[in-house]
């Protein structure tokens, strides 16, 4: 059935106001990045307050608050320690202390595993206020990113002291440590926001890349070393970008060196233009994804 | 009807739904796939499962107007009004509305709002939403504050409010955002008599600077009766009545909500709507 019924009547041209075509079948998101930067410029008082209310309201039940934001990782940490003076952590032949390496490891892949987890859910969280008021999407994801920054870093800093305690001494790589770890920060982003479209189409893809981003820990060195023998397995890890990224990082800290400079760069190339390109899907699809949201 | 120039044009808008919950997630993905490949076209033809949401709905706009929108439930309104404020993309048609208007929209209330919050916070939030500055805001907060009649509650975290005091609260911060074009569906229902009296009143003042003009969704029929002074009937996505005769245009709405019934059948039901709405 095909009616060609639109006979499109333009707006009189005589009028005192110009009409200006505002919203239309034809509408697209300019998808262009100074765009996008324009926006979460506007929006920034609203990004503000999206930071301000995420990380408030965790704990606004509670009596200390925000110290809580401390006196978490600080308890983790401890119970690291603790486990690790018991014995309980086998030592194995790591060049730095076997816990240190774990702990350090763990605490990056956490850093990663994060921003995906709080990026996939993007359309789902918050409620019907996405289908009542026209938002750009952009600051949300500015929203996400912010938060997931500033509640990493004190468990990094706490970490940090805590591989003092476990005799690893830092060089002045520590302060290429920061940098380091964005490259990370839009992969896990960029799957994240990938997911998040499937999260309402296609929820079979969206629980599978949950599973699989579990058991992609364990296809990255974070528990063990890289080097391990591993047969397949091994062949994997060495193909698994993370392997690079996050060994990179880690080694900044535990050996003061680089750690494979050359595949890094690679990865980091690959993991700025999936970025770029998610960016661009996402802004694109967005639209799509709201008229098909059913809350 | 002050002004010949409508600030607001809707032409032959069409949205296209879908009934079965996987084919639309499925057209959704569709959609998405193609919109990466070419730009958006003009979409009319229905496939498997799909049904028009809005069928062909155009409607001016004009200064000063109170445009009085009524339905039954599920005949399109919000959905009009989603894609007038930009939430919905439509499938074919075009809103124009003049440069510089602002479009505010308040559907049902309360979205938004953070029950752990106060008031206070609530207020920046809310309009923080809604596109405003911190700076705008702390101009507003009088208006805001006075309007909602919520003074001495506002350090109370909203959670605890009433129904009726979050709808002043979010309605007082919608119309703070100052709008030229503002949205009002069925936003009213929960506030009390006297705040919806002061809310019409306040709505007919407002069309009188130029350039202002106001949606009024409603099923609410007495009160479209009260402030509307054009009215759209609409049935099934369509516009079926147009007009500037409201008491004419409600009973047109209600004898078409109806047609399907005898005669008897009609009567009996009309003289309990009578008794109960108008």
């Amino acid at each position: 059935m095909l009616i060609k019924f639109i006979v499109l009547r333009v707006p009189d041209k005589n009028t005192s106001e110009q009409l200006i075509e505002w919203h239309s079948y034809k509408s697209t998101k300019n998808t262009g990045w100074y765009t996008i930067f324009k926006t979460i410029r506007n929006y920034s008082y609203f990004i503000q307050k999206l930071v301000q209310i995420s990380i408030l309201k965790e704990f606004k039940r509670s009596y200390l608050g925000l110290l809580w934001l401390f006196i978490l990782p600080v308890v983790a940490a401890l119970v690291w320690v603790c486990m690790n003076s018991a014995g309980i952590i086998n030592p194995g032949k790591t060049e730095v202390p076997y816990p240190a390496y774990v702990f350090l490891s763990t605490s990056i892949w956490g850093f990663f595993i994060e921003i995906y987890k709080n990026t996939n859910n993007i359309f789902l969280s918050g409620g019907r206020m996405k289908l009542m008021v026209r938002f750009p999407y952009e600051a949300f994801i500015a929203e996400k990113a912010i938060v997931h920054l500033l509640r990493f870093t004190i468990p990094f800093v706490i970490n940090l002291i805590v591989l003092l305690f476990f005799d690893v001494r830092f060089t002045w790589t520590i302060f290429l440590f920061p940098f380091s770890l964005f490259p990370l920060f839009i992969l896990g982003m960029a799957i994240g926001l990938l997911v998040s479209i499937f999260r309402v189409l296609l929820e079979d893809l969206a629980i599978f890349a949950d599973q699989a981003m579990g058991f992609l820990m364990f296809l990255t060195p974070v528990v063990y070393a890289p080097d391990l023998q591993l047969g397949f397995l091994g062949q994997l890890i060495r193909i698994n970008p993370l392997t690079y990224l996050i060994g990179f990082s880690r080694d900044l800290l535990t050996k003061g060196s680089f750690y494979q400079p050359v595949i890094w760069a690679g990865c980091i190339l690959f993991s700025f233009v999936f970025f770029l390109l998610t960016v661009r899907i996402f802004i694109i699809a967005e639209p799509r994804v709201i008229e098909r949201l059913i809350k | 009807m002050t002004d010949k120039n409508p600030i607001l044009s809707v032409k032959n808008l069409c949205k296209k739904f879908s009934r079965d919950l996987k084919y639309n997630l499925y057209y959704g993905l569709r959609d998405i796939v193609s919109d990466l490949w070419r730009s958006r076209k003009e979409n009319i033809q229905l496939r498997k499962k799909e049904f028009w949401g809005l069928f062909n709905v155009s409607f001016d706009l004009f200064a000063g107007d109170i445009l009085g929108v009524v339905g039954a439930n599920g005949s399109g309104k919000t959905t009009l009004m989603r894609i007038i404020t930009g939430i919905y993309y439509p499938d074919a048609g075009v809103v124009y509305k003049s440069a510089n208007k602002k479009i505010t929209a308040i559907f049902v209330l309360g979205v938004g709002l953070r029950p752990l919050f106060t008031g206070k916070e609530n207020i920046y939030i809310e309009a923080a939403m809604y596109g405003m500055t911190k700076k705008e805001v702390e101009n507003k907060m009088d208006f805001i504050v006075e309007f909602s009649e919520l003074q001495g509650q506002l350090d109370r975290p909203l959670g605890n409010y009433s129904s009726g005091m979050r709808a002043r609260l979010a309605y007082a911060v919608a119309l703070s955002t100052e709008p030229d074009i503002f949205i009002v569906d069925e936003a009213l229902a929960v506030g009390d008599a006297i705040f919806q009296a002061k809310c019409f009143e306040h709505l007919k003042k407002y069309v009188q600077q130029p350039g202002k003009a106001v949606l009024f969704v409603s099923n609410h029929i007495r009160k479209v009766l009260k402030v509307a002074n054009r009215v759209l009937v609409m049935d099934d996505g369509q516009i079926i009545h147009e007009s500037t005769d409201v008491k004419g245009a409600l009973s047109f709405y209600i004898n078409n909500c109806l047609k399907h019934l005898d005669e008897d059948q009609r009567q009996l039901k009309l003289k309990k709507i009578n008794d109960y709405n108008l």
